[in-house]
């Protein structure tokens, strides 16, 4: 059993003075200082497999931090790999490969040029079929799946505007997010229609900023600087279909594929069922996007999710707490690991005016279409 | 960044028809193109033409310069277009020729193929004459 031990971020915002190689350092050095351990200590590097390599690869961090012989694995891009990486770092663990395992992972979204964008222009098939009509750009993604979802299942623009609002209001209540504005319906309504039925409010901010985490053996955890938090358990799963198709091809585009087996490995392992999560740091892209997993992970029924939030409440006092930071909507969009550092918070009773009352389990999940992971932890 | 395998697409659009790649072994359509076929990986694959028929299966308005080679066409209609003809695909498209309120979900659509000023391979869709809510040609 391995434990994270150390979790630090930088501070939510657009643009950054720092490039996003100082920023990650900067997470890191805060992480290993929440840990209570030295630089020196880390003997395993695990990071995501499509973003870090091309920015702050791992050498380049090892290099920096004067790390010796080190492990290093890296898995999916973005959102599953920050989530599974326990899964890697668990096996380096086991094998003896490593003892304390770094992870990082950060975006310079808000200044590099297209900034998330960009990001798909590696898809030759969007780049020749879809470019052309002007279908680039992820809340067009999405919107194409929300319109949709709004047909089959009856979902109306307010359904979406309640969890928009949900997590201003977490987000008012943690502090120290990038937005500080509250709104209510009317204000949802008047925010800007970007791509139909998505407003601005519906889609995530976008940020500079970077974020970390130290694994290692729930053994050695014990005496680190803080309450260790345990990795209960890890799932990744995905499905056939690549990064081009994902979005327009999947036969059921209203079902995230991925999301039953990564939660019935995580669920598993964990030894925990969906009734005992205190809390769910969930991969908020859009509005839409968050709606589909809580039906997906079957929190409720698909087409209930509307009525699930308005009934349950997914504040920090709601019965099912959501994103208790203000998640990409509201807190900053780093692709989760601020979901990550949040759960970790939470279980430790770090939360502050957001903490969830007796948080004991919390789950945070990584959509990276098609890959999808997820990750209990437990104080 | 165009692939081999996509070129029929837009041999076929530049002379005013769609074609979809086609499984000859499984009998199955797959999209977007790919080197073999995604369903039972045989590489024997044809183009198999379609009359271009649609029906609308979703669609945005996109009111935001996500790309900025297209700020100057702001607001614009992007569909996913599906063919009765050619089963498992769905096209990305804009619509022409519609105003946003008439709009409906599964509505049956038409290619409408470029000028000879215009970018030979954008086949852009409007509604069809005569089908229902439209007025006949």
């Amino acid at each position: 059993m391995i434990a994270i031990v150390g979790a630090g971020e930088t501070k939510p915002m657009r643009k950054a003075d720092g490039d996003i190689r100082s920023l990650t350092l900067e997470a890191v050095m805060a992480a290993l200082d929440d840990a209570g351990l030295d630089p020196s200590d880390v003997d395993g590097i695990v990071t995501d497999a499509g973003i870090m390599p091309t920015t702050v690869p791992h050498e380049w961090m090892a290099a920096q931090l004067g790390i010796d012989n080190h492990f290093s694995a890296a898995t999916s891009y973005g959102g599953t790999g920050i989530v599974a990486a326990p899964l890697l770092a668990e096996m380096a663990i086991k094998q003896g490969l490593a003892k304390v395992v770094l992870f990082y992972f950060g975006v310079d979204w808000g200044s590099r040029p297209g900034g998330p964008y960009a990001f798909h222009h590696i898809y030759p098939a969007k780049m020749a079929f879809e470019k052309p009509y002007g279908f680039s750009g992820q809340p067009s993604y999405f919107a194409l799946w929300a319109r949709r979802y709004m047909h089959e299942y009856g979902l109306r623009e307010e359904d979406l505007g309640q969890i928009a609002i949900a997590q201003r209001e977490n987000a008012l209540r943690h502090g120290g997010g990038q937005v500080s504005r509250p709104m209510d319906m009317e204000g949802y309504f008047g925010s800007r229609m970007i791509s139909d039925p998505l407003r601005t409010a519906d889609c995530c901010l976008i940020t500079d900023g970077a974020g970390a985490y130290i694994m290692t053996s729930s053994e050695r955890a014990r005496d680190c600087r803080k309450k260790p938090v345990e990795v209960m358990g890890v799932g990744f799963a995905t499905s056939p279909i690549s990064g081009d198709d994902v979005f327009t091809q999947k036969p059921d585009l209203l079902r995230l594929s991925g999301v039953t087996g990564a939660r019935d490995q995580a669920l598993g392992k964990a030894g925990v069922g969906l009734e005992d999560i205190d809390f769910a740091e969930i991969y908020d892209c859009f509005t839409i996007s968050c709606l589909m997993q809580i039906e997906d992970l079957g929190f409720c029924k698909k087409g209930e999710g509307a009525s699930f939030v308005r009934e349950r409440g997914i504040g920090i006092d709601g019965g099912l707490p959501v994103n208790t930071h203000g998640g990409f909507l509201s807190y900053s969009y780093r692709l989760g690991i601020e979901h990550v550092i949040e759960a970790v918070r939470q279980l430790r009773g770090e939360g502050g005016p957001a903490q969830v009352a007796d948080a004991k389990v919390g789950i945070v999940s990584g959509l990276s279409v098609p890959d999808y992971g997820l990750l209990v932890l437990g104080s | 960044m165009t692939k081999l395998e996509f070129d029929d697409f837009f041999q076929a659009a530049r002379s005013g028809s769609l074609a979809f790649p086609h499984c000859k072994s499984c009998g199955q359509f797959h999209w977007y193109p790919m080197k073999r076929c995604p369903h039972c990986r045989s590489e024997d694959l044809e183009w198999v033409p379609s009359k271009g028929q649609g029906t609308l299966y979703s669609w945005t308005v996109v009111r935001h310069p996500f790309d900025e080679a297209m700020a100057g066409d702001l607001p614009y209609i992007v569909a996913l277009i599906e063919f009765p003809d050619a089963p498992g695909i769905r096209l990305v498209s804009n619509l022409v020729d519609v105003d946003v309120d008439d709009i409906k979900m599964g509505m049956e659509l038409s290619p409408v193929y470029p000028d000879p000023d215009q970018d030979p391979s954008v086949v852009r869709f409007r509604p069809t004459a005569g089908s229902a809510g439209v007025p006949g040609a």
